[in-house]
């Protein structure tokens, strides 16, 4: 990597960073759901500042071509990711559901108490 | 014995004044309760209107959500049985004596009300793909639960305090018919069959469409095998501890 693309690299990984941090100062992000973002951000800088580090992680792991490596990694937290989500989805639905079952009960018992109070 | 009528309602304006009718003049001390689930039409309008006893879901959930909201209703208000019924006029109400009486001479938990056991078919007979998907779903039902059920999809079902309470906790809200049987048979729960009449359905959209079919087979199936592994596992926690 020449050391223009690094300075490149290194600038759009801090402000991928930055980007989140100030979500989370905004509180429009959790903090507990970001934690894997920074994690790999900071993951990116560390690859970007350290000429070589990626070339010699992938080479003791025994990987043939350090982009194999990078794919692998890439795909395999993506696939991680959009499990967690796909969870976390799951039990937003049934927590939904739990709130909209309630509130109708509630709703019903309210209007029941108006008609007797109307009689 | 209390009982109560479970009436999930999703756009059944044409159909749901008549089933409500049909059922006061059948028992006028009945007790029922309409859950409108999230209707687009004028269902909710009628019920008021009419002063049905109903609860209105604020936002749809779908058929299982819906009949879960009646079974919890069901076991917050101490009524023993409840009977699931459906909204569209499918159901005849002369065959709720007969689904109710295993349930009150605890023969059995649940009682499922069938098209389909032999010698008593329903004049009413669905398609023959709706027919085959029954059946696929049926012999899935036979392997994983070693029980043969000849109606799994059937919606009129009758079930008992314990099922009810159960249900309230937790109901399958994909393909709640076939599923729950699975969950209630794999918990050791009797599970009878009684037949019963049903009609053609006199308007609205079954909640299950042809082109939907094949999917909807292949998907409860799998639901099928999961909840029985998952319910294998809960019986072998229990023993253990």
């Amino acid at each position: 990597m020449s050391l223009n693309l690094r300075i490149v690299l290194l600038v759009i990984v801090c402000i991928y960073l930055l980007v989140i941090i100030k979500q989370i100062k905004n509180k429009k992000l959790q903090i507990n759901f970001c934690i894997i973002w920074i994690i790999i951000s900071i993951l990116l800088i560390i690859a970007v500042c350290i000429p070589n580090f990626i070339e010699t992680i992938s080479n003791k792991l025994g990987f043939e071509v350090a982009s194999n490596m990078v794919f692998f990694l890439t795909i395999f937290i993506a696939f991680y990711l959009i499990f967690m989500l796909t969870l976390k989805i799951s039990q937003e639905n049934s927590k939904t559901r739990e709130l909209i079952q309630e509130i109708s009960i509630l709703n019903k018992k309210i209007e029941d108490y108006r008609k007797k109070e109307d009689k | 014995m209390k009982i109560i009528l479970i009436i999930p309602a999703y756009n059944e304006e044409k159909n749901i004044l008549n089933v409500c009718k049909a059922i006061e003049e059948y028992d006028n001390d009945l007790d029922y309760i309409v859950i409108n689930d999230g209707s687009t039409d004028n269902t909710l309008k009628i019920l008021q209107e009419n002063n049905i006893n109903h609860i209105n879901l604020i936002s749809n959930l779908g058929i299982g959500g819906a009949v879960q909201t009646g079974y919890k209703y069901a076991y917050r208000n101490g009524y023993d049985i409840a009977i699931q019924f459906d909204g569209d006029g499918q159901h005849d109400v002369k065959y709720i004596k007969n689904i109710c009486e295993p349930i009150i001479n605890e023969k059995a938990n649940l009682c499922i009300g069938s098209r389909y056991i032999k010698g008593h078919e329903s004049k009413f007979q669905s398609t023959f793909m709706r027919r085959l998907g029954k059946n696929i779903i049926s012999f899935m039902i036979k392997i994983c639960c070693h029980q043969k059920i000849t109606d799994p999809t059937s919606g009129f079902r009758a079930v008992d305090r314990t099922i009810i309470k159960k249900f309230s906790e937790y109901y399958p809200v994909e393909y709640p018919e076939p599923e729950s049987l699975v969950t209630v048979i794999k918990s050791g729960e009797k599970v009878i069959e009684v037949p019963v009449n049903m009609n053609e359905r006199q308007g609205g959209k079954s909640s299950i469409h042809a082109w939907k079919n094949v999917s909807y087979i292949v998907k409860v199936s799998i639901a099928i095998i999961v909840n029985s592994i998952r319910w294998k596992g809960k019986r072998k926690n229990v023993i253990k501890s």
